[in-house]
């Protein structure tokens, strides 16, 4: 353990909050703000004689807009998990058990105890570290009416990553028996074209049939793998968590006069132009998909 | 001219509100659409003999048949390709109603488009089938190509590229729209027009096109009655004749994605259906008074202008520059404000207009319009109207 | 009642306008729940969704199946997926245990990029 896991290990069953008042008793108008955002019609949360949402126990105690920061165990916490890069916090886990409904005029109180500080874990944010603690609520009178297990991930943003903690795979193509042989293909870095066997026409996507013969016939040509910018997309919005953005999509004429939709790599928007060179690379996008994309052909011209 | 030309008319509109969360079911839409449209055309439910709607519409017709009264049906289609399939509605009840299968039908479509599947969130985790329609988006979505905005931007980059038009030009179809709109109150942008440098600072959503080229989405319920002219004559409104009504589905027509035609800076599925307008009704482009064009995108108003004939190849954008659109331009566009401007119902709203503006009732009425084209879903199979008074 | 009764389903549109709305109900003022550019600088594409917030709506989502007279007596939640604005989530749930008057329900809460949140609830009725 490195000194600063030791610094981090110090904290572990340390109160992080001493028990510190809600600034306002359980209120109506509060109330009638929260089921308000959230849609809930329950008639008892403004009834005759209301009773505040259970899950709204953690909202009584929050600090609120612009406090002030009030040296504690907290902040010294946070100061020191910022000091380890880990700037940024989600929270991942929140198990609350209620002991007593409170009503409006109770005064709910908070305590937070530091359970676990995790070591430094990979995750789809970033690098970071789980955060557990307890957060034990009292009345007025010192009764717990609920706890709260509460569990963050305090961690180091990683620049314009996606935020899925799993990576998610692009979409599956729909292959069935008449476009398999082209993904099989694909499999093993062939980009292939169907060609009729009894006209020789070139077809894609590819069919059962030849439009321009009618024969069911039919057989595969490897293509060169060059090809020209015929249109493209810059996608932006809605975004798929299989992909980065802006994204490039575009529609490529292959030199055996075919054309298929594809991606662009190595090149950013503003350096493409319609017509202008492209190359087949290979993108083992997982281990069932491999897809072609093009680059743009390295060129003389500077 | 053909004798299905004028055969049949339009003779009833209704619609439930237009909105962002009907909170109703989409067969309690239908329900209402259908059920206002029967009382707007003075029909009783039990009239009605003939119903077609959408594939894409979730309500089958003994569904709503049932709930609102309407009995023996003898006549029931289905037009597929999502949009594409809103003229294609009237053209199967004209032809039903034509050819004596049927005397009364009534054309709907309700879904709750915003508040439900929204289909402007993409195809990319739709679930897996194997069968043909499902397999022609295994060329799109493993790249991330998935959306509608996304399968028009790339026909929109190649029309920019091959005529020098620019998201300007696009931008104005827009601005049209939304001015239209802007005085509509039954539209969801009513009082709310914009301007081109507003379109031109909203966000990308698919380069090359901004939010601002994107229709809304909605929910709410339309629907329409189709009669012969004859019976026509005997019921409260003035008919919206179906002068011309045709379907068109082209060479290597893929659903908003025929990106591997020779060319694809035209839509040639919408000139078949134009072609077939004009040979039925023996009018042409310089006939037409209005226009409610499909505008789900802003690009594809652009060659459906070229493909109908109201311009040239290439020319349509210098076509918009000159006010042509305008409400007192020679060809007032989208007077209801649109699927931009008014609501996004697969374009059966614009048939409603079309049908208010043949009535001289239209909220923008531009004058006396003896006859007007409507256009359904764009880069998919799809059709189109000519409408007119009798 | 019984086990494995399912509860009807609820979606939520997740508008910007409900993240901060509830946010702020929730005395919850951390820039990453009202400000895009912030969240964004700290690593997030947009601003999501509190963790109170995803309590309160799990929370509304079992007690308005179990009726007014059902009492909370558990609450635990885990979170995935963040709610983003423009994203839907539906609330799916089941009922998985039933000791005397104690419920338990199975909750799931999935967005557009997968499942936003996982956990259960117990009502005593
Ligand atoms: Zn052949």
């Amino acid at each position: 353990m490195s000194a600063y896991d030791d610094r981090l290990a110090a904290f572990v069953g340390r109160p992080l909050v001493a028990l510190r008042p809600a600034a306002d008793p359980v209120n109506v108008p509060m109330i009638r703000h929260w089921v308000e955002a959230m849609g809930d019609t329950n008639p008892r949360y403004l009834g005759a004689s209301p009773v505040a949402p259970a899950s709204m126990m953690q909202a009584w105690t929050m600090r609120g807009f612009g406090a002030p920061v009030v040296a504690g165990g907290f902040d010294e916490l946070v100061a020191l998990l910022a000091e380890g890069g880990y700037t940024s916090v989600v929270a991942t886990d929140s198990d609350f058990e209620f002991v007593r409904e409170v009503v409006p005029g109770d005064h709910v109180s908070v305590e937070e105890v530091v359970e676990a500080i995790s070591p430094e874990k990979a995750t789809g944010l970033g690098a970071g570290r789980f955060v557990t603690t307890l957060k034990t609520y009292c009345d007025a009178a010192g009764s717990v009416v609920a706890t709260q297990r509460w569990r963050t991930l305090r961690f180091q943003p990683v620049a314009s990553s996606p935020v899925e903690p799993v990576e998610t795979p692009r979409p599956r193509p729909a292959v069935n028996l008449d476009n398999a042989f082209w993904f099989e293909a694909a499999r093993e870095h062939r980009l292939v074209v169907q060609r009729c066997l009894a006209c020789k026409t070139l077809r894609h996507p590819p069919g059962p049939a030849c439009p321009e013969c009618q024969s069911f016939d039919w057989d595969t040509v490897e293509a060169s793998g060059r090809g020209t910018l015929y249109s493209f997309v810059v996608a932006h919005h809605p975004r798929h968590p299989a992909f980065d953005y802006p994204l490039l999509i575009a529609v490529v004429e292959l030199d055996e006069g075919t054309r298929l939709i594809t991606n662009l790599t190595g090149v950013t928007a503003d350096a493409l132009s319609i017509g202008m060179p492209l190359e087949v690379e290979w993108l083992d996008a997982d281990p069932e998909l491999t897809l072609p994309v093009f680059r743009p052909v390295a060129t003389l011209e500077h | 001219m053909s004798g299905f030309s004028g055969a049949t008319a339009i003779v009833g509109i209704g619609a439930t509100e237009f909105s962002k969360e009907s909170g109703r079911s989409e067969l309690q839409l239908a329900c209402e659409a259908v059920t206002a449209a029967i009382a707007d055309a003075g029909l009783r439910p039990s009239d009605v003999d003939g119903m077609v709607t959408f594939t894409a519409e979730t309500s089958a017709e003994i569904h709503v048949a049932r709930n609102v009264g309407i009995g023996d049906l003898s006549f029931f289609s289905r037009v597929p390709h999502g949009g594409g399939a809103a003229c294609g509605t009237v053209a199967h009840a004209a032809a039903a109603i034509h050819a004596g299968l049927a005397e009364v039908v009534v054309c709907w479509r309700a879904f709750n488009e915003r508040s439900g599947e929204r289909y402007g969130l993409g195809q990319a985790d739709r679930p897996m089938d194997t069968n043909a329609d499902r397999a022609a988006y295994a060329w799109m979505t493993p790249f991330g190509l998935s959306t509608p905005a996304q399968w028009v931007g790339m026909f929109a980059r190649r029309y920019m590229h091959e005529y020098g038009a620019t998201s300007e030009d696009f931008g104005r179809i827009s601005v049209i729209d939304r001015a239209r709109a802007a005085t509509n109150p039954k539209a969801h942008f009513f009082g709310r027009p914009i301007t081109l440098e507003e379109h031109q600072a909203s966000r990308w959503i698919a380069e090359p096109l901004h939010l601002l080229d994107c229709c809304q989405e909605t929910d709410g319920g339309q629907a329409l009655v189709v009669v012969s002219a004859e019976r026509a004559r005997d019921l409260p409104h003035v008919p919206a004749l179906v002068v011309g009504a045709a379907q068109g589905s082209g060479h290597d027509q893929h659903m908003m994605t025929s990106y591997y035609r020779p060319s694809i800076s035209g839509i040639p599925e919408m000139g078949l259906v134009g072609n077939q307008l004009w040979a039925q009704s023996g009018l042409g482009p310089s006939d037409m008074q209005a226009a409610v064009l499909y505008d789900h995108f802003t690009p594809f108003v652009l060659p459906q202008l070229e493909e109908l004939g109201f311009c040239g190849r290439g020319e349509a954008a210098d076509f918009i520059r000159d006010g042509h659109l305008e409400l007192d331009g020679s060809l007032p566009l989208n007077t209801h404000g649109g699927q931009l401007g008014e609501a996004y119902l697969h374009g059966m709203n614009g048939i409603a207009e079309a049908v208010r503006l043949v009535r001289g009732t239209s909220v923008n009425q531009p004058g006396d319009v003896r006859n007007v084209v409507v256009t359904a879903g764009t880069g998919v199979p799809t059709s189109g109207l000519v409408l007119g008074a009798a | 009642m019984n086990i494995g009764d399912v509860l009807p389903p609820l979606e939520i549109p997740l508008t910007r306008s409900l993240i901060v709305a509830t946010a702020i109900a929730s005395r919850d003022y951390q820039d990453v729940h009202h400000d895009p550019a912030l969240a964004q600088e700290r690593g997030s594409p947009d601003i999501f969704m509190n963790i109170l917030t995803t309590n309160g709506l799990v929370d509304r989502f079992v007690t308005s199946w179990a009726g007014p007279t059902a009492v909370v007596k558990r609450i635990r939640i885990r979170l995935g997926a963040p709610n983003h604005p423009g994203d839907t989530m539906t609330l799916t749930g089941s009922v998985s245990a039933i000791d005397d008057r104690r419920v338990t329900v199975d909750v799931v809460g999935t967005n557009q990029v997968g499942v936003h949140v996982s956990g259960l609830v117990e009502v005593e009725l």
